[in-house]
């Protein structure tokens, strides 16, 4: 099994340094395409095995997903530590710095201790729907990372429809937290299910509403064509990106602060806030069960950021012109960390905040603003992009915005609070 | 044809379900996977556009829809249904049998000969779109107008009904 | 067996299905479950038609389609708040007990 295997590998190595050779930009081992590499030699590998062309298709789909999958389970063990050093620091202590140097080793020791758990299963649960809901979670966010562009030539799976694929894989999310509260069988779990899926359907809207504002303006559904449509530089140096257009800016804050209520994170991470109603859904899960639900979140994080820099933050382009020799990937990746240290930065910020209040800030607020970006779109365009189509355009979004949010204080001021230290 | 062959004994057995199991919640789980189905039946087709909006609109609309009004009410007479079964199921098939029995009459009378090639016709969500806000802007205007009469209708029905009800008059 | 019998088979059994669950449960809402069952047959067809049948140059199919999944969502929703009205008023979704247009 690994003679041929080797006998593979020397091949497309000596086929890659003939490629290099005639045509610089399809070498396999050029920095930008090294994300593609593992496909192009499993693709390689198969056909100088003179393999049928279902087979190559399929072994070439499966090497291209098991990157994805690879690099992304990798990125949040690293971003399950990350999260904690940097919470701690926010609240003025050190994060997990036990197991190995600076902590490195602590997923390993998650990990670990998740394996080894005693797995637990209420005698009054399902046990079949116990068990898949966990799956059902993890399987939409492995979805969803499949359309995302990644570079200038790697997207996983380049479909046509790729963001309504993305937002239908959301949805089943949605019914998969409602299978694991109901089949856990106690109060708990169910609460919480009711107020995850409240949460998750209400916070869907304001998500789609400003991906729609994107597509009037891209005119494709296709992910890596709306990251091509924002190619180019206004005036030599600021580039075309929609987060730097009055309805991108707003669209682009909508589509993060919605797409942080998506993944349950704090400030709306009542569904599984720990002194709220113990683990919510995911109270009577145990071990690796738990660590699924884990991932399913947090693999749904980088989904929902990776869109989000598709959207509005250009995707793989760099952000100044001559910095195009840098391979796009790490354009790509260097955002997404910086939308994530966004993520955990509010994280560590803003206090938890009521159903209530929830509910009211998603239906009352976000709501109306994401609806308005869609007309004020469609007048930046026909306005001509300059400084007409800017004026015209923040007054529309202001306006509105401006007597919301003072209707919001007026309404949920207090009197006056005295605060008494204890000395 | 193999996909379809695959789908089909699928979708009928998740609609079974769907329709016989006693317990409600269930049902309406095996509901959502028939829909599900029915999606993968639509993308197997060639029909993307219609198979992505079927998941997104039905698997995350109605099937949640269904089971939270399933989590409110809190429904809890399988013991009852399940006596009632020998009665129900008699009933009910001799009220369908009739229906079945036209439907596949009328369905193997004239049908068209197999005109279809062999592989899917494209849909391309532009040509959607136009036709949508081209030819059938007067129906878009309709569902837009009723979806909002719905959302409109369903808040003021769901609400809770804080305040006393009003003397009768006179 | 060519595909468009066979999906217009499908269709049919998944009508009678439907409309079987409308007809025997007692339940209001797993009757809705069988009103969704009853309109994803008609679908089922439109879109076999499209597929298999004559050349549909006006997307009539696929927009069938799509009208009929948002007016049945749409129904779905008043639906179940007409149910959840009359289970706040009378604490019960079954129908053998709703006979009496007397509150």
């Amino acid at each position: 099994m690994r003679v041929p295997a080797l006998i593979a590998l020397v091949m497309a190595a000596s086929a890659s340094c003939g490629w290099a050779a005639e045509a610089p930009n399809r070498s396999l081992l050029a920095p930008e395409a090294l994300p593609r590499l593992p496909q192009r030699l499993v693709e390689l590998g198969l056909e100088a095995l003179k393999a049928p062309d279902w087979l190559v298709a399929i072994g070439s789909f499966a090497a291209a997903a098991g990157t994805v999958v690879a690099v992304f389970l990798t990125a949040f063990a690293l971003l399950s530590l990350i999260e904690r050093k940097t919470l701690a620091r926010i609240q003025n202590r050190i994060g997990p710095n036990r197991a190995g140097p600076f902590g490195l080793l602590q997923p390993v020791a998650d990990g670990i201790k998740m394996l080894t758990k005693e797995d637990i299963v209420p005698t009054k649960s399902e046990w079949f729907l116990h068990l898949l809901a966990p799956v059902m979670i993890v399987i939409p966010s492995i979805l969803a990372l499949g359309v995302i562009p990644y570079g200038r030539e790697w997207v996983p799976v380049d479909l046509p429809l790729g963001l309504l694929f993305f937002f239908a894989a959301g949805t089943m999310t949605e019914l998969a937290v409602f299978i694991a509260g109901w089949a856990s069988g106690s109060k708990f779990p169910m609460l919480g299910a009711m107020r995850a899926i409240s949460q998750m359907v209400s916070y869907e809207l304001p998500l789609i509403i400003s991906a729609t504002s994107v597509v009037m303006l891209s005119g494709t559904l296709s992910l890596s064509g709306i990251v091509e449509a924002q190619a180019g530089f206004h005036l030599g140096f600021i580039p075309a990106w929609y987060i730097l257009t009055p309805w991108g800016f707003v669209a682009g804050v909508i589509f993060l602060i919605a797409g942080n209520a998506e993944s349950n994170r704090c400030p709306f991470d009542l569904p599984e806030g720990e002194s709220e109603i113990v683990a919510g859904h995911m109270t009577e899960y145990s071990g690796f069960k738990y660590a699924l639900f884990f991932m399913g979140e947090y693999l749904g994080l980088f989904a929902i950021s990776g869109l989000g820099i598709t959207l509005f933050l250009g995707g793989w382009q760099p952000p100044l012109p001559g910095l195009g020799f840098v391979p796009s990937w790490i354009w790509f990746f260097g955002k997404l960390a910086a939308v994530i240290f966004f993520f955990l930065w509010v994280r560590g910020t803003f206090p938890r905040v009521r159903i209530d209040q929830l509910m009211r800030f998603a239906w009352l607020c976000l709501i109306p603003v994401s609806l308005l970006t869609l007309p004020v779109a469609a007048i930046w365009q026909y306005s001509g992009k300059g400084a007409l189509g800017w004026l015209l355009c923040s007054a529309i979004l202001l306006v509105p915005f401006i007597i919301l949010t003072v209707r919001f204080n007026r309404r949920m001021a207090t009197n006056n609070r005295r605060y008494t230290f204890a000395e | 044809m193999i996909p379809l062959l695959i789908l089909s004994p699928l979708i009928l057995l998740a609609a079974l379900g769907a329709v016989w199991k006693a317990r409600p919640v269930h049902a309406a789980l095996l509901l959502a996977l028939t829909l599900a189905l029915v999606a993968v039946f639509y993308l197997t087709v060639g029909a993307e556009f219609v198979g992505l909006v079927q998941f997104m609109v039905y698997v995350g609309g109605v099937a949640i829809l269904i089971v939270f009004a399933l989590l409110i009410t809190r429904p809890g007479d399988e013991a009852a249904e399940v006596a009632r079964r020998p009665r129900s199921l008699a009933l009910g098939l001799s009220c369908v049998a009739p229906v079945l029995g036209l439907l596949l009459y009328a369905f193997s009378k004239g049908l068209p000969v197999d005109v279809a090639g062999e592989t899917n016709p494209p849909l391309p969500v532009k040509a959607v779109g136009m036709e949508l806000f081209g030819n059938a802007v007067p129906a878009v205007l309709a569902v837009a107008v009723l979806l909002t009469a719905v959302l409109i209708g369903a808040a003021l029905f769901a609400r809770d009904p804080g305040k006393k009800p009003e003397p009768p008059i006179g | 067996m060519t595909p468009l019998p066979l999906l217009l088979t499908l269709s049919a059994l998944l009508f009678t299905l439907g409309l079987f669950a409308v007809l025997t449960r007692r339940n209001a809402i797993l009757i809705l479950v069988g009103i969704e069952l009853m309109l994803n047959a008609a679908n089922i067809n439109f879109i076999a038609f499209w597929r298999y049948g004559p050349p549909d140059v006006d997307l009539t199919g696929p927009l069938s389609v799509v009208f009929s999944i948002a007016i049945a969502a749409a129904e779905a929703a008043v639906g179940l708040a007409i149910i959840l009205m009359v289970f706040r008023h009378t604490r019960s979704t079954d129908l053998n007990r709703l006979d009496s247009l007397h509150g």
